[in-house]
């Protein structure tokens, strides 16, 4: 085989080696041939190519919320939004439907729990420096400070490191303006500075002068320079480069960073819109699809989400996405036996991690499938690490609850706490569960400690509101109930509570 | 209320005369120059300068516009070094409308240092200490409070509140019917029902309640807690009566819906407390009783998978509520889904250990389930806890007599006949039962 390789032309060769996607024996070969003749343009395009589609990361999906640019975000038109036009204020959730507090959980930032993590869009925008450090459901933060010191900075470093003989391109000593003019050559120039070098100063101005000279007539400098505005947070900039790009030639990516845009701005219906519109041009197209389903899920319109997500099946019966989110949707609209269906063909499909199988255990608990369900949630624990192991003691909890076993369920709560301290949840149980066991001071500490780790979980207010109640303590219930309310404005018993409270307050 | 309106009436006037008497001033120097000052200015230092605001202050309080009025109070308790009383007071209550409570607390305590005569004064704090549960304290302010008024409803009313508290259930009584003999207040009487009920005495939380409604025919909240009492006590009749009262001055009262909607249920007309329950369902849509009951409608009508989906969302919101496993138990053995309905069941019997009927389902389904010797056992258990059940002992005799241990059967069977005519239940399902078993176990004895 080396043997045949030799024998090759090296050029040919190279080629061969970047469409099998062998990237560094890619490059190795064009170093080679670079060495003997600086100005070979062929392997200079091949060994840049090579170099990015190392590191390429879809810029799609690539955007992971900073804690600068969600506590200091003014980017978003309305500050003070109607419900239901911005993702700070998702629409007044339909009472008694699925998507009501009281049957589906929520996240740490106060939105339906998603049946499927991405970037950005599982975290809604917090109101607190608190909030935002902390990732949903736990305290652990995952989260970069900024964007820009995030995931694109260590891109860069760690292609730096792998070149021994210093840099391919130094992009401070390149004349751009050349470059810009030569079409064979520009594109692959700027996807090297974008991806590779993550140089976006310097791919800006390359895409700009590209764009002059190829005389505002290609969209797909329009597309690279609102990409590159996009990443300097130049949003509104961004919008016009892409829309005009989008004017001349719609492409689905176009789309989606036209959307991505409009998302950062707060404005999910223009997003929507835009969706619609790109649908129709092209029909069928699933990423537009799930961005769809995914703004709805934002806006906590999990109804229309469901309808659009049910839609991708129609082009891609397989999209993990799509299934997951159906799957916890039917699984909180109290059809566990669907749910579990959703959820085995995930299976089925490959993939299988400790998320998966907690969720198949839990349907069929409630599918009343009592045998599947103990062995599934021993899988998970055998998969589980350290991150999710907490949230699968917590269910086999709810599990022990459910067939009236206190002690098995006090064990599994305390289990969750030793593998995550900060497990709200479990807290605001194991209270509970002192509580039915008259241990009233207990209960209270445990109340407390919930409350401090999350201030969106109403329960655990509306408990100690009552506790306090029940023991006199009116101030205390009063201030609870109220933080109660904050969290869960429908809560009906919450409201009934307040309204017994005043009472005593404004009593003269 | 009276008193604060009383306060603010004299510094009003007061203050009228101060701003006529300026304004005189200012004519006088600009028209007639000559004239001496008249009458009005020898009276200015008269004026008590302290209770000058006052009447702003209780603008602004009853407005409710806060802000504007603790900023008015600051200053004048700064002016005025903390000696105005009733800038005092109304600091208090914005603060305990605030939950502020001890910042409260002290504002209160501070005004009835000012005025220690002043009956509200005292009142308050005893509020205010009541109010963070520390109920000695707040009967000792009472009892002072007392002394100025011994006859006060308010005041008697809230030293029952505390006593209550204090498990002092014979003084507090005493002090609710002080209370009502001056004045007949909602408040006295919900309480005094209420200790009745929390000492488990029904028949005197009922003649309170009565005696409620009739002083107040047109609160809705007193009408269901009785029709309720009535429901509890199986005078059926009354309970739908006054629930229905309740119902028709309030549509949207829950506890009425619910009370109503179940009498019907027994009644067998589902279809009618299903419509009642949808009007408590927009309003509570988060009720394990609510949806126990819509499941049970479904069950009665038949509807068994919609029951048991209706019945899991109960069991979703309160899986703690042993009448909803019960129910689900119920429900899965009608379905012939024998070990869902064990699961159930056992799960009731961990949260509820002392109920017959859930051991005799427990029985049921074992028995469905083959295992004819833990069924049996599940039988005596339910017997040992209650003795007069007919329905056990005719299930059991059907297991046995199906396990073929025919003598035992009869046994059992005879049993049960002897309840079963004590009761005289008339249940066309049993009574198809007894006319196929018991020729068969009669010939075999």
């Amino acid at each position: 085989m080396a043997l045949v390789e030799k024998q090759l032309d090296p050029l040919f060769l190279a080629r061969s080696y970047l469409r099998r996607r062998k990237f560094d024996s890619c490059v190795e070969i064009c170093s080679k041939m670079l060495e003997k003749n600086p100005y070979d343009q062929c392997a200079w395009f091949m060994k840049a190519k090579a170099l990015t589609e190392q590191v390429y990361v879809d810029e799609v999906e690539a955007d992971t919320d900073g804690i600068a640019e969600m506590l200091m975000d003014d980017n978003s038109i309305a500050q003070v939004a109607r419900p239901g036009t911005s993702f700070k204020k998702p629409g007044t959730s339909g009472q008694g439907t699925s998507t009501s507090q009281g049957i589906r959980p929520m996240s740490q930032s106060g939105r339906p729990v998603s049946g499927f993590v991405r970037p950005s869009t599982q975290s809604g925008r917090p109101g607190t420096m608190e909030q935002a450090i902390k990732t949903p459901r736990t305290a652990h933060t995952a989260r970069p400070v900024t964007s820009a010191s995030g995931r694109f900075v260590r891109l860069g470093t760690a292609s730096m490191l792998s070149e021994p003989d210093g840099p391919f391109i130094n992009p401070s000593q390149l004349n751009l303006a050349k470059y810009a003019d030569r079409p064979g050559l520009n594109k692959v120039l700027f996807d090297y500075l974008f991806y590779h070098e993550n140089d976006i100063k310097n791919s800006l101005e390359l895409a700009a002068l590209a764009t002059q000279s190829s005389k505002y007539e290609d969209w797909w400098w329009k597309q690279q320079l609102g990409k590159c505005y996009y990443r300097l947070g130049l949003y509104r900039d961004a919008e016009k480069q892409f829309q005009s790009a989008l004017k001349q030639q719609p492409t689905v990516d176009n789309y989606l960073y036209l959307a991505k845009v409009f998302v950062k701005l707060d404005q999910p219906l223009a997003a929507l819109d835009l969706f619609e519109k790109g649908m129709e041009v092209f029909p069928g197209e699933v990423s537009l699809i799930i961005g769809s389903a995914r703004v709805h899920e934002g806006l906590g319109d999990l109804d229309s989400s469901v309808k659009f997500y049910k839609k991708v099946f129609q082009y891609d019966a397989s999209s993990v996405e799509a299934i997951a989110c159906i799957g916890t949707h039917n699984f909180y609209s109290d059809m566990p036996e669907i749910a579990l269906r959703s959820f085995r063909r995930l299976l089925q499909m490959g993939v299988v991690n400790t998320e998966l199988y907690n969720n198949i255990g839990l349907c069929c608990f409630y599918a009343q499938q009592y045998d599947m369900s103990l062995t599934c949630f021993e899988r998970a624990i055998n998969l589980a690490n350290k991150e999710n192991v907490a949230d699968v003691w917590y269910n086999i909890g709810h599990i022990a609850v459910g067939l009236g076993d206190s002690n098995l369920a006090y064990q599994a709560f305390q289990m969750a706490l030793i593998s995550d301290n900060n497990h709200a949840e479990a807290y605001n149980n194991l209270a509970v569960l002192e509580m039915r066991k008259g241990k009233v001071e207990q209960a209270r500490a445990y109340f407390l400690s919930a409350i401090t780790i999350n201030q969106e979980l109403y329960e655990a207010h509306y408990n100690l509101a009552i506790l306090s109640e029940g023991q006199g303590d009116l101030n205390t219930s009063f201030k609870e109930v109220r933080k109660s309310l904050e969290a869960f404005a429908e809560h009906v018993d919450s409201k009934n509570l307040l309204a017994q409270l005043r009472q005593y307050f404004t009593l003269l | 209320m009276d008193i604060a309106g009383n306060m603010t009436e004299r510094p009003e006037t007061n203050n009228m005369y101060g701003d006529q008497s300026d304004e005189e001033d200012v004519k006088v120097t600009a028209q007639e120059p000559i004239k001496p000052a008249p009458l009005p200015k020898a009276k200015l230092p008269d004026l008590p300068i302290i209770e000058k605001n006052n009447w702003l202050i209780h603008m602004l309080f009853i407005n409710k516009e806060f802000e504007k009025c603790k900023q008015v109070i600051k200053e004048q308790i700064e002016m005025t070094e903390r000696t105005c009383e009733y800038a005092l007071y109304v600091q208090g209550m914005i603060q305990r409308n605030e939950a502020l409570i001890q910042e409260s607390l002290e504002s209160f305590q501070a005004a009835a240092m000012l005025n220690p005569n002043s009956l509200e004064n005292l009142k308050q704090v005893g509020r205010s200490l009541y109010l963070l549960g520390r109920h000695k304290a707040a009967l000792d302010i009472y009892a002072e409070a007392a002394k100025l008024a011994p006859q006060d409803p308010e005041l008697l009313h809230n030293q029952g509140v505390c006593l209550v508290y204090l498990n002092d259930y014979i003084k507090a009584e005493e002090c609710f019917k002080k209370a009502l003999a001056v004045q007949k207040t909602e408040h006295s009487y919900s309480q005094l029902g209420k200790m009745h009920i929390l000492r488990g005495d029904k028949e005197g939380a009922l003649a309170f309640y009565k005696k409620a409604v009739e002083n107040f025919p047109e609160n809705s909240e007193l009408l269901s807690v009785l029709g309720l009492l009535y429901l509890q006590m199986g005078d059926t009749q009354r309970a739908f009566e006054h629930l229905g009262n309740a119902m028709t001055y309030d549509p949207q009262n829950t506890k009425a819906i619910m009370g109503a909607g179940s009498i019907i249920q027994d009644h067998g007309d589902y279809d009618v407390a299903l419509t009642k329950y949808r009007v408590a369902a927009s309003v509570t849509p988060e009720s394990h009783s609510l949806w126990n009951n819509i499941g049970m409608c479904f069950f009665g009508k038949k509807k068994y998978v919609a029951a048991i989906s209706c019945l899991k969302r109960a069991h979703y919101l309160s899986p703690f509520e042993w009448r909803t496993c019960y129910n689900l138990g119920l429900a899965h053995l009608t379905m012939h889904q024998y070990a869902s309905a064990f699961h159930f069941i056992s799960a009731a019997i961990n949260l509820k250990p002392k109920f017959a009927p859930l051991f005799m389902l427990l029985g049921v389904a074992l028995t469905h389930l083959d295992d004819p010797s833990n069924a049996k056992q599940a039988y005596e258990q339910a017997i040992s806890i209650e003795v007069d059940s007919p329905m056990t002992y005719l299930n059991y005799a059907i297991m046995l007599f199906n396990n073929g241990e025919k003598s035992h059967a009869a046994a059992q069977y005879a049993k049960f006949e002897m309840y079963h005519q004590k009761k005289a239940l008339n249940d066309p399902d049993v009574n198809a039962l007894v006319a196929k078993l018991g020729p068969i176990l009669h010939m075999g004895s």
